[in-house]
C-alpha cells in the first residue's frame, strides 16, 4: 500500500492542516477513498515525461504485464497506435498545461490484445505552476466498446435497410388508427404531398373511392388481427391524379398482441394497370369485333337463304311456264299457262323489292337519327289507318309519358308503328273488337316501347324462329306477305336496337322494341 | 313398273302446284294427287286417315319454306306418328332452295328419302318411281 500512501502525500500536497485530530480522521477518510480506487481502477502515475513511477494491481492484470516490466518504462509501452497523433498530442497539450483531460483510451496488453479503458489524468503541480507529474485513473470499458461496436454495426445494417427500401419502396407508417407517422420520399413523391401535409393526417387522405367497401373492411381487419396484408391499391394524389400501388401492410404489435403501428410498403403499379386496362380494352374491343362480323356472317347467310328460298322458287315457275308454252300444243293450254307467267314476274318483282330496301337499310348505317315525339309518330300513323280503325272498332291507347321522346330515324320509327298496328288490326281476333295499346318505358341508356294486342296471337313454340324472317307468315291471311316483321327488325337492328315478342294464341300479343339512347 | 296410287303435294305455290300438277299428268305414274298448301294442314289430314290408310299417300313432295307450319316442323310432327302407321310413306324434299345447310339438314332426318331440287322434271318422277 505504499504506492497509496505516497499518493495521498501528493494528493495533500500544500494543504495547510492546523488540527492533528482533524489531521487523523481526515487521514483515514482518505485512504478508505484510496482503498475503494485501487480496488475499483486502474491506476498509474507518471512523471512529466510520461515514464511510469506507479502501477496498482489493476493496472498490471489488464496490460498483463507485471510491475517490474511497468516501473521506468515510457507509457507508450501500452499505446495500440489506434488513436490519431492530433489525439495523443491535445491529450499532452491538456495535461502539460496542467488541466485534467478525459477521454476513452483503447491501449495494447502485453499479448497484444487490445483494451479500452475510460481514462481520466491529472497533473499534479509544483510550485512554479508545471506538472511534476500524472495521476492516470482509468476504468476498463472493453466490454461496453464492444457492445458499442456491435450496435453500431447492427445500427449500420438496418439503416442500410432502411436506404435500401427508402429509395426503392414507397414506405409510411400509420399508428393503430390510421395516422400517418411517417413518410419517405417515395411517398411524397407518388402522392404529391409534402411530408407535412401528410404527416398526422389520416390515412384516408389518398383514398381514391374506387374500392369497394367490403374490400377496405377486408384490409383492416386483416391488419388489426395482426396479420399481414397483401394486395394492391388504388389511391389518390394531391392533384387529383391516380396511382396504383402494390402493398403490403406489416402490423407491430405490442405485448399484448394489439398492433400500435403500421408500416405500409407499397410499389408503383400504375403503368402495369394501364397496361392491363388497354389489354382489357383491345380484348374486349376484339370481342366486339368478333361479334359484329358474326351478326355480319349471319346476315349473309340469311341472304343467301333469302335468295335461294325467295327468288329461285319464282325463277323456276318462269322457265318451267316457258317449258310448257313451248311444247304445249293446244292454243288454249299456251293461253292459260301465259296467264300465270304474269303473277309470278310480279311476285318475283316484289320479292326483288323488299330484298333492295332491306340491303339499302343494312347498309345506309350512317342514317341521321332525329328526335322524335312518340305521340306525334302515333298520330301520324293512325291518320293512314283510320278507315281500319273505323271499320274495326278498334281502340288504340297510348302513354308516352315516361318517355316521351327517342332519337331515332323518323322513317323507321314510323315504319315500326305502321306494320305493328297493321299487324294488329290484321290479325285482330274474330271473337273481339281490337285493342291496342302502345306505351314507352326508360330503361338503362335505352327506351322500351311496346305495342299490346288482343288479337290472334302466334304460337311461339312453333314460329319462334321464324317470327321476324322474310316471307314467313303465320296465319291464314290474303294479305299476309311476311315482310313487315322482317323489315321493323332489320331497321331497329340496324341502329343497334333488338326487337321481341310475347304472346299466347287467343289472347293477343305484344312486342317489345329496344331503341338505344343515342344523339340527334 | 308400278304406278303410284296417292300423291301428295304439301306446297304454298300455286303455280308450280299447278305446274307440277300437269307435269304428273302427261307422265300418267299417278292415280291420285292430293295438295295441301302448309305443313298443318297436310298434317291433319294424315292424323284423320290413321283409320283409313289406303286414303294415305304412298309418297310425298314436301315443300321447306311455307306459312303456318313450314317443311321441317312438318317432318317433325311427321315422326311423332310414326308408331300409328302401317301404310309405308316415302317423304322427298321438294325446294327452290339450293343452300346446302339445308340439304344436309334434309339428310340428317330418316323420314326423308331424297333432297329434290326444283323444278319437278318428267325424268326426275321416273326415277322416283323406279327406286320405289
Amino acid at each position: 500500500m505504499g504506492g497509496i500512501q505516497e499518493l495521498i502525500a501528493f494528493y495533500y500536497f500544500g494543504i495547510e492542516i492546523n488540527s492533528s485530530k482533524i489531521q487523523t480522521v481526515t487521514m483515514e477518510k482518505i485512504a478508505d477513498y484510496m482503498y475503494a480506487l485501487d480496488e475499483s481502477a486502474i491506476v498509474a502515475i507518471t512523471d512529466q515525461k510520461g515514464i511510469i513511477t506507479y502501477v496498482n494491481d489493476n493496472f498490471c492484470k489488464i496490460s498483463k504485464y507485471n510491475r517490474k516490466e511497468l516501473i521506468g518504462q515510457d507509457h507508450r509501452l501500452i499505446n495500440s497506435g489506434y488513436h490519431p497523433k492530433s489525439f495523443i498530442r491535445n491529450l499532452w497539450t491538456s495535461i502539460a498545461n496542467g488541466k485534467v483531460w478525459k477521454g476513452e483510451i483503447k491501449n495494447r496488453a502485453k499479448d497484444g490484445a487490445y483494451y479500452w479503458v475510460d481514462t481520466t489524468i491529472v497533473p499534479f503541480l509544483n510550485k512554479e505552476g508545471k506538472p511534476y507529474q500524472y495521476v492516470a485513473i482509468r476504468f476498463d470499458i472493453t466490454d461496453r466498446k464492444k457492445g458499442e461496436a456491435d450496435l453500431n454495426r447492427s445500427l449500420k445494417e438496418i439503416s442500410d435497410y432502411k436506404y435500401a427500401l427508402d429509395v426503392s419502396a414507397i414506405v409510411a407508417i400509420t399508428d393503430q388508427k390510421g395516422i400517418i407517422r411517417h413518410v419517405n420520399e417515395n411517398f411524397c413523391k407518388i402522392s404529391k404531398y409534402s411530408a407535412q401535409e401528410l404527416i398526422g393526417k389520416d390515412h384516408r387522405i389518398i383514398n381514391s373511392g374506387y374500392h369497394s367497401k367490403a374490400y377496405i373492411r377486408e384490409l383492416w381487419t386483416t391488419i388489426a388481427n395482426g396479420r399481414v396484408w397483401k394486395g394492391e391499391l388504388k389511391n389518390r394524389a394531391k392533384d387529383g391524379t391516380y396511382y396504383w400501388v402494390d402493398t403490403t401492410i406489416v402490423p407491430f404489435l405490442k405485448a399484448d398482441g394489439k398492433p400500435y403501428q403500421y408500416v405500409a410498403i407499397r410499389s408503383d403499379i400504375t403503368e402495369r394497370k394501364k397496361g392491363e386496362a388497354h389489354i382489357k380494352k383491345i380484348n374486349h374491343q376484339a370481342i366486339e369485333h368478333g361479334r359484329a362480323l358474326e351478326s355480319k356472317n349471319r346476315q349473309l347467310v340469311d341472304f343467301c337463304n333469302i335468295v335461294s328460298h325467295n327468288l329461285r322458287g319464282p325463277l323456276i315457275n318462269i322457265s318451267m311456264l316457258i317449258d310448257f308454252t313451248d311444247n304445249s300444243e293446244s292454243e288454249e293450254e299456251k293461253n292459260e299457262i301465259q296467264s300465270k307467267m304474269k303473277p309470278v314476274v310480279n311476285h318475283l318483282m316484289e320479292v326483288f323489292n323488299e330484298l333492295v330496301e332491306s340491303i339499302q337499310v343494312k347498309q345506309d348505317t350512317g342514317i341521321a337519327a332525329d328526335k322524335v315525339c312518340l305521340e306525334d309518330c302515333l298520330e301520324r300513323i293512325k291518320v293512314g289507318f283510320e278507315t281500319q280503325i273505323k271499320k274495326y272498332q278498334a281502340n288504340i291507347g297510348a302513354d308516352f309519358s315516361k318517355a316521351p321522346l327517342v332519337i331515332f330515324p323518323q322513317k323507321y320509327l314510323e315504319s315500326i308503328f305502321a306494320n305493328l298496328i297493321s299487324n294488329a288490326l290484321k290479325y285482330k281476333s274474330p271473337k273481339r273488337n281490337p285493342e291496342i295499346y302502345i306505351e314507352s318505358t326508360p330503361v338503362s341508356g335505352a327506351t322500351v316501347i311496346s305495342f299490346a294486342d288482343n288479337g290472334m296471337g302466334i304460337d311461339l313454340d312453333l314460329h319462334k324462329q321464324h317470327l321476324f324472317k322474310i316471307r314467313k307468315t303465320f296465319h291464314k291471311h290474303p294479305d299476309a306477305k311476311g315482310f313487315g316483321l322482317f323489315m321493323i327488325k332489320t331497321q331497329v337492328e340496324a341502329m343497334g336496337g333488338d326487337i321481341w315478342v310475347e304472346s299466347q294464341p287467343d289472347k293477343g300479343s305484344t312486342f317489345f322494341v329496344k331503341i338505344l339512347n343515342g344523339e340527334a | 313398273m308400278n304406278n303410284i296410287k296417292n300423291l301428295t303435294l304439301i306446297d304454298d305455290d300455286e303455280v308450280f302446284v299447278y305446274l307440277t300438277r300437269k307435269t304428273l299428268n302427261k307422265t300418267n305414274l299417278v292415280d291420285h294427287i292430293r295438295v295441301f298448301e302448309n305443313g298443318l294442314d297436310a298434317l291433319n289430314f294424315i292424323k284423320n286417315n290413321l283409320g283409313n290408310q289406303d286414303n294415305l299417300p304412298e309418297v310425298i313432295f314436301l315443300d321447306l319454306s311455307m306459312p303456318i307450319m313450314d317443311g321441317w316442323q312438318f317432318l317433325d310432327e311427321f315422326s311423332r306418328l310414326k308408331l300409328d302407321l302401317s301404310k309405308k310413306i316415302t317423304i322427298y324434299i321438294c325446294s327452290s332452295s339450293i343452300s346446302p345447310d339445308d340439304v344436309a339438314r334434309a339428310k340428317s332426318i330418316s323420314e326423308v328419302s331424297d333432297f329434290i331440287f326444283k323444278p319437278i322434271t318428267s325424268q326426275k318422277l321416273y326415277d322416283i318411281v323406279d327406286s320405289l
